[in-house]
């Protein structure tokens, strides 16, 4: 794991900056959320997926790769939650002060 | 919390973006992932002893293949890969050097190269013994065909490498250990080779046994070359010991009055038994040839050449067997050279008088016997005389005064009446020579000293 952050440390910031900005944009955004039953399915699925990439279940390169992306993935969840948690400091800053 | 859960429903479009940097990641970073993690997962395995070792990546899984020498070594492989920060898998694809039995090893000389086959227990060991090779057969191609296998009995190495001292000893031959067991077989390169291959051998390690030792001695040789240009003869090969050089080197003195005597003989064991007693009358027999080549190899004595005369040649035929040792066999390749041309009394004189102010006719002390040491000289003194066939010769016996006077002319004229008897043998018409014995009337030295005697004693040539 130590290795698959490293050795893709520029593809990781890029995920984390882009979850960042993903982030903050959401507190404000108007965009139709996504489902409450499907965010249940995508989490269910995703901690297969974790458990799948665990169990070092698939093989070779699509091994490598379903790990590649977990990480990613995780670091763009990471940057979503600082985005969107600093975000929301600034807004809720500024309302009192309006 | 509450807010987080909130926003994360809305955080899905950057999942897009994300897909797109994923995919680029992969198909810029995989193979330069995969090179990465195979050198580690080689860098771990340096202090492995393994053969045929090969690592194949595929993603973050290793496919390791090798051999290894022992269950341990093949364990710990497997786990230092598996050890490796970055790998994920490791797919075994080992196995154990197979083991032979029983456990062989060759080395095989010819004249160009020496093969080593069979197998060795280990690459380092393998390693050692081609290095120990190519340094004790400095200038021989050293040809590489040993494999590895498990197996190898105790103390392999060492005895391996005092057999590769012993095939440079070789001319050609092979040399086969199987488990403790030596067979040895082929030419030793000199003289004393086999004796020293045999010595060596008894350092085998302990345990370590010589099956069969059939390495054989090179042929003992001994030859002399006789140049009448150069007017030399070469001696060249081996004599059994000093002594016998200085015999050998001195009899061809008196053999060979005429001619240097180059001196190339070296000493050394393995000579033939009856070696000195075969090579006098050989060197004899050459001293009566213009030119040619005696080659003593074991028993063998071959002669090759030009006699001066039919009857030469026929009586160095036949005598050269007949004064070898019992048990030695004689070859003799004769021709006889053209006879030269005619000439008239007085160069005949002249050549006379030239063959015997080199050399003398030597008798047996006080009888006379020809020496047999006198028959080159003999031999030319028969071709001068054919030379001049209407011209008669007196042959004049003189001796030193040491006897009375009475005795001393007997003496001369009994050697003058042998030498006219040895030239009417080669086929000379015995009308033509007259023996005179003058004993000790005609001196030509003072017989005080024993170089004014020996002057003395001759025989004479006068061409009438």
């Amino acid at each position: 794991m130590t290795l698959l952050v490293t050795f893709h440390w520029g593809f990781h910031l890029a995920a984390f900056l882009l979850g960042f900005g993903m982030g903050w944009i959401a507190v404000v955004h108007r965009a139709r959320p996504v489902p409450r039953y499907l965010m249940r399915w995508l989490s269910a699925l995703a901690l297969v997926v974790v458990g799948v990439s665990l169990a070092r279940l698939v093989p070779g390169r699509y091994g490598y790769w379903l790990d590649l992306a977990l990480v990613m993935f995780a670091v763009y969840l990471v940057g979503c939650a600082i985005g969107s948690w600093l975000r929301d400091r600034v807004v809720s800053r500024h309302v009192p002060q309006a | 919390m509450r807010g987080l859960y909130r926003w994360s429903n809305k955080w899905w479009p950057g999942l897009i973006p994300l897909a797109i940097l994923f995919v680029f990641a992969a198909w810029s970073n995989t193979v330069p992932l995969e090179a990465e993690l195979a050198a580690r997962a080689g860098a771990a395995l340096k202090g492995t002893v393994l053969d045929k070792t090969r690592i194949a990546m595929d993603g973050r899984d290793v496919l390791l293949s090798a051999s290894a020498f022992s269950e341990e070594g093949r364990l710990s492989a497997v786990s230092q890969v598996a050890a490796t920060p970055g790998v994920r898998l490791v797919n075994d694809n080992t196995r154990l050097v197979p083991e032979t039995k029983p456990f062989v090893w060759t080395a095989e000389r010819d004249v160009v190269r020496v093969t080593l086959s069979g197998n060795a227990p280990l690459p380092g060991s393998k390693a050692r013994l081609l290095d120990a090779a190519r340094a004790s057969l400095s200038g021989t191609e050293v040809v590489d065909r040993i494999g590895l296998a498990r197996g190898a009995p105790p103390r392999f190495d060492t005895a391996v490498l005092l057999l590769i001292d012993q095939i440079a000893k070789l001319k050609e031959g092979k040399i086969t250990m199987s488990d403790q067991t030596v067979t040895l077989a082929g030419m030793a390169r000199d003289l004393g080779g086999r004796e020293a291959i045999a010595a060596a051998l008894k350092n085998l390690p302990e345990g370590y046994s010589v099956a069969s030792n059939a390495v054989m001695a090179p042929p003992y040789v001994f030859q002399a070359n006789k140049d009448p240009v150069t007017t030399t003869l070469t001696l060249s090969g081996y004599v059994p010991n000093n002594d016998v050089h200085a015999a050998v080197v001195t009899a061809a003195g008196r053999k060979f009055a005429n001619e240097k005597i180059v001196d190339n003989l070296k000493a050394s064991i393995g000579a033939p038994s009856g070696f000195a007693a075969a090579v006098g009358p050989a060197l004899g027999a050459l001293s009566r040839l213009s030119t040619g080549t005696l080659v003593v190899s074991d028993r063998e004595v071959k002669l090759s050449g030009d006699a001066l005369y039919d009857v030469a040649a026929a009586q160095i035929r036949e005598t050269l067997g007949q004064s070898l040792p019992q048990g030695w066999v004689a070859k003799a390749e004769l021709s006889v050279k053209p006879p030269a041309s005619p000439v008239d009394s007085t160069v005949c004189q002249q050549l006379f008088n030239d063959l015997l102010s080199k050399a003398r006719i030597r008798f047996e002390p006080t009888k006379a016997a020809i020496d047999p040491d006198s028959a080159g000289l003999l031999d030319r003194l028969i071709q001068t005389a054919q030379r001049c066939p209407g011209a008669n010769i007196d042959i004049i016996g003189h001796t030193d005064g040491d006897g009375t006077s009475e005795a001393d002319q007997m003496l001369s004229q009994q050697r003058a009446e042998a030498v006219a008897e040895y030239l009417t043998r080669s086929g000379l018409p015995a009308r033509r020579f007259s023996a005179i014995g003058l004993g000790s009337s005609q001196p030509v030295a003072d017989n005080d000293s024993e170089a004014g005697r020996a002057q003395n004693r001759r025989i004479e040539f006068l061409v009438r």
